[in-house]
Formats: C-alpha cells, structure tokens, sequence
C-alpha cells in the first residue's frame, strides 16, 4: 500500500517543550486519528508538516514529495482545517469563495456553496457574527472544497454540537470513498475518532506511545478490574499500566484473549479510547 | 442486505460483520455471485472504520464464503453448504462443551441441563 | 497571489462605509479651510492597512495562508502589491477633490502647489509604512504600531532640539536644485523605499512561525 503521507524522526526543540522523534506513515485512503492531551505536541506536528513552523529536523513526505521543497505543489492538493486559525473575521463566505478560486488551481465554487446550503451557513454575512459551531462547518467546507487528496484536519469537531458532527463525520467518510484520499485528523472527542479511524497515533509529551490499527486497539486491548489481591497475583509483564481507584484496580493488559487464559474469571472490560488515553497517563507500572 | 453492529459487546466488529455475513449466505439471503458492497461503501453505511471491513472481507475470503475479484469487488462464493453446516455445529457443540464444564463443576443434572435447552427452544418459537 | 491581494482590498472593503463617511468629513472640512487636510488622508491610508494587519493576526491568519499553495512565499508580496494599490487609489481621489475644491474656491487650479502637496503627504506616507511593515512581521502588530510612535514622536523632537543648534540652510538650498525633478524623484523614491522594505519583510517572514 502506497503512504501519503510519510513523518520520519520529526523532532523540534521549544523552550520548555520538545518533539521528539514522530515517525509515522498514512496510507492511501485511510483515516489516522491523532489523540492526545493539550499540548502533546498533536498541533505541532501538523504545523511542521505544513511548513508552519520552522527548523525542526526530520524528513516528511506529503504524496511522496518533500514537505519544504514541493511546498506548493503539496497544498494545492491538501485541504487543513486549523484550531483557531482562519480567515479575518471581517470578510464573509461569499469573499473566501473569490479569493480561493484565485488561490487554488482546482477550486470548486459549486461545491463549497453547495456545502455552505448543507451547513445552513450564510454567504453575506461577517465571520465574526458566526458562533463557533458556524465557523468550524464554514472552515470544513472550505477545506474541501479544492478537491484534496489529502485533508489535514486539527480538531475539526471541536465546538460541533452531536447532530453536526454526525453530518461532519459523514462527509469524512464520503471523503475516503475515493481510494487516493486519506485524512489525518486529531481530536479530543474519542468517540468520533472510534467510529471512522483506521489507524491511531497516541502522542503524549512529544514523544509517540501508541500507534496501532484502531480494530487492533479496541479489540485487543482491555481492561481488567480487580481487587488488590487478586491484582497482586499478576506478573508485571503481563500488563502496560494499572491505575489504583478507590475501590478497585484498574489494570490495562494488551491482548485481553491471553490474559484471561492466564488469570481466568477476571472482569475485562471492552476498551475506548478515552480509557486507554487516561490509562496510559495517569496509569503507573 | 442487514448488518446490526453493537458497540457494547465486546465482540470485535470485523467478526460481527464477517459473522453476520456468512449466516446470510449459508441461509441463502445472500446467493452465490451476488456482488458484496465495496469495502468503502460498506464502511460508511456501517459508520466504521475502512480497515475493519477490510479485515472482515479477507476472513471470509479465507474461509471461502467470498471471492475477491480484483478491481471488480467481492461476490458471494459457491460454498459448499454442508461444510458450512458443519462449522455451525462445530461452534455449538464448542459451546455446549464450555456450558457442561460448568454444569459439571456444579454438580448440575443432565436432566436440568436437557430441560434447560427444551425451554430455550421453546422460547426461540 | 491574486487571491491574497484580493483578501486585503476585501478586507478594506468591508469597513468602506466608514472610509467614505470619513472622505466626506474632511472634503468638508477642506472646503471650509485649509487645503493641507487632504493631507490626513494619506495618513489614513495607512491606518487601513494596519488595521487589516491587526485583523489577520487576530484570527491567526498568517499560520493559516502557510497552509495554502502560494502562502508563506506570495503572502508579504500581496500586502505591498495592496498597499500600492490603496496608495495610488488614495492618491486619485485626493488629486480630484483637490482639484474640485480649489477651483470651487478660487476659480484657478494651482496644479503646482496641489501635486507638491500631495507628493510630500504620499511620500510621507509610504515611508511611514516601510518602516512599520518590516517591525509588524518581526515583533507584531501591537508592538510595532507603539513602537513606530515613539520613533516618529522620538524622533520629531531630537530633529527639533538639533535644528536649534545647527543651520539647515545650506541643506535645504541644496535641495532647491532638485526642486524642478520633484515629479520624478518622489515617486522613484517612494518605489525604492518600498521595494527595500518589502525585501526585508519577506526575510523576516520566511523563516517566522506561526
């Protein structure tokens, strides 16, 4: 399978925080999701993949091409939606729509008002009069509507109500239908991402923990709630992290299958995403 | 074609879908050269991820329920229905067994056990 | 780039209800007066394209435009091109009005001394806005725009403190020579201000991050 997107040992110092060593690949027509808590180093890693920032060492290849090198060949094809980064807020949608169609050799401008109808989003109006859920449907349509064979999407459901990131989530999946496409997306609503990634990369204090098939995470991974003698009885190895609650132990074991072949009549509980993220930073070992 | 994935199960959703599948073909809903939904398509009317019908297509692909037709998409195979019927009750007699260990251990009558499964029957009805 | 350039002339156009009311108001003004109010309108031209500044890094705009096929690279060279723009546009309309209400007042269009005021007041601008472009990129806009005041304040007062100690005389006769070029050099000076600054912007730019 062909990657289009390739992150080789990305690293970048910043006083107080560092990325260190993000390697990671995306396939041709598959969604990674990108989780982990503010400030692990999710944004940054997609600014240095779109050239926002600077001086970081590593090698990424976006389609194949050198990031800084084929920099506007790359964003002709990559549609971004950024927390919080968007257009001034005194332009209205219908201003987006002529400035893009001078910016992007492929855009649509039937597409994106017909996204702006499906949105309910208004043409005249000033951005600044939108509430956030607007904003954040108005940026996707925007995102999309050049094309792209790659979306880069930062938080692109925060602020959506449940109703709207159903429809947002559908449009992602529509995405994909077309098998050259892959969406790269990060996220703090794990429920979204359990739905539709393929693929998760867990980051945490800048450095990569986890990166599995999500399938893999979700039906493989447990947790096994227990006593503290029971807990006790278990061999180190056979477990990644345990967390210590009031009245139980929560214990996150990596193949749920073996582990209740060993230990028997243990409660394991299916996994979310949620659970594993807070497992594998609060937990201890 | 019906497909009903619970979140809550436990039971991985690859092998909910792969499962459902060949009940539908070996109860002839869905017949041989009937062509499946694409990989793609399937994955957003069931709101998952493309990697696990993915999965679930090359399982069946596996154990022969499904031919894989490249750049064409996936049909139904001609499966041989007694070997199919054959694995149904392989699975069952796998979970009688486990359901015997306990009625053993628990000193429960063979009697109970066959009331038991008259009742069940009796519900299904 | 087009695009981009066309995002600034939007922008400005957006708040174009208000540059219009404020056009009449010192037309008015002017009518009433002095002709050398015309000369606050360049200096507006300036606040506008500030205030764009402003609204861009208020919405994060700049890491945004990084994200498009010609940001990071065409994005500095849009905002001169609009600057431009702006100051030739400003320059037609103040020419006009000029022109309207000196005849209006005094039935002779004293063209010479019309255009030698409005090049001094453009010219006045465009440096202005060389300076302040390039200290934008580099330390942001709230900075910049207190920071160029205390240059331009700062430095108001030292030239007024040395020109009681020393004799401008000899410069400013100096300068008479090249009075009769005035049409040539303002404009030609204007360019080169300009075009330097837009080359120190665009390397502060390029290695900025957003």
């Amino acid at each position: 399978m062909e990657n289009i997107l390739e992150v080789k040992n990305l690293s970048k110092k910043y006083t107080g925080f560092e990325l260190k060593n993000i390697s990671f690949e995306l396939p041709k027509g598959m969604i990674m999701g990108f989780i982990g808590e503010n400030g692990a180093g999710k944004t940054t890693t997609i600014k240095a993949i779109l050239d926002i920032i600077k001086n970081y060492t590593g090698e990424i290849k976006v389609f194949g091409l050198d990031n800084r090198k084929d920099d506007k060949k790359i964003k002709e094809d990559v549609g971004v939606v950024l927390d919080d980064m968007f257009f001034p807020e005194i332009l209205i949608p219908n201003d987006i729509n002529s400035i893009m169609k001078d910016t992007y050799k492929n855009w649509d401008s039937n597409l994106y008002f017909k996204y702006l109808s499906d949105f309910d989003l208004p043409k005249n109006k000033q951005i600044k009069t939108f509430s956030k859920g607007m904003r954040k449907k108005l940026e996707i349509a925007t995102a999309l509507s050049h094309h792209p064979k790659l979306l880069i999407l930062d938080e692109p459901t925060s602020g959506l109500d449940p109703i709207a990131r159903n429809e947002v989530i559908d449009i992602f999946q529509d995405f994909i239908q077309n098998e050259e496409c892959s969406i790269l997306l990060s996220s703090h609503i794990t429920t979204d991402l359990e739905h539709i990634a393929d693929y998760i990369t867990f980051i945490n204090n800048g450095e990569i923990l986890l990166q599995k098939t999500c399938d893999e995470l979700l039906g493989k991974y447990g947790i096994v709630k227990c006593t503290e003698s029971e807990f006790k009885k278990m061999d180190k190895s056979d477990f990644i992290k345990y967390r210590k609650t009031k009245y139980e132990y929560e214990v996150l074991v990596e193949n749920k299958k073996e582990f209740s072949k060993k230990y028997g009549n243990n409660t394991i509980d299916k996994i979310t995403l949620e659970d594993l993220m807070v497992l594998m930073i609060k937990g201890v070992k | 074609m019906e497909i009903i994935i619970s979140n809550s199960s436990g039971v991985p959703i690859y092998e909910q879908i792969k499962e459902q599948i060949k009940v539908k073909i070996v109860s002839n809903e869905l017949q041989a050269g009937e062509l499946l939904p694409s990989i793609r398509t399937l994955a957003k009317d069931l709101r998952c991820s493309v990697i696990t019908t993915k999965n679930a297509y090359e399982e069946l692909v596996k154990d022969g329920y499904v031919r894989n037709v490249p750049s064409k998409g996936f049909y139904v195979a001609e499966v041989n229905k007694e070997v199919a019927h054959e694995e149904q009750l392989n699975k069952i007699e796998g979970l009688l067994d486990s359901a015997v260990t306990i009625a053993k251990m628990n000193n429960i009558s063979k009697k109970t056990m066959n009331e038991m499964l008259d009742i069940l029957y009796e519900e299904e009805k | 780039m087009l695009g981009l350039i066309k995002k600034d002339l939007l922008m400005i156009k957006s708040n174009l209800k208000i540059l219009v009311i404020l056009l009449f108001v010192y037309g008015f003004m002017t009518y009433q007066g002095e002709m050398s109010l015309l000369f606050v309108l360049p200096f507006m031209s300036v606040m506008i394209m500030i205030s764009t500044f402003s609204y861009d890094t208020y919405n994060k705009w700049d890491a945004y435009v990084c994200s498009l096929p010609d940001g990071r690279k065409n994005s500095v060279r849009a905002k001169y091109l609009a600057t431009i723009l702006l100051i030739i546009a400003t320059t037609i309309i103040i020419t006009i009005l000029s022109v309207v209400i000196s005849y209006i007042q005094t039935k002779v269009i004293d063209f010479e001394n019309i255009f030698s005021t409005i090049f001094g007041a453009v010219f006045a601008t465009a440096l202005l806005q060389s300076f302040m472009y390039p200290s934008i990129y580099k330390f942001g806009v709230e900075k910049a725009r207190i920071g160029i005041f205390i240059v331009v304040f700062g430095g108001a007062i030292i030239c007024g403190i040395i020109s009681q100690f020393v004799d401008f005389k000899p410069l400013l006769q100096a300068l008479d020579i090249l009075e009769n070029y005035w049409m040539i050099i303002f404009p030609l000076a204007i360019i080169v201000i300009l075009y330097l600054s837009y080359k120190i912007s665009g390397c502060i730019y390029k290695k900025k991050e957003y």
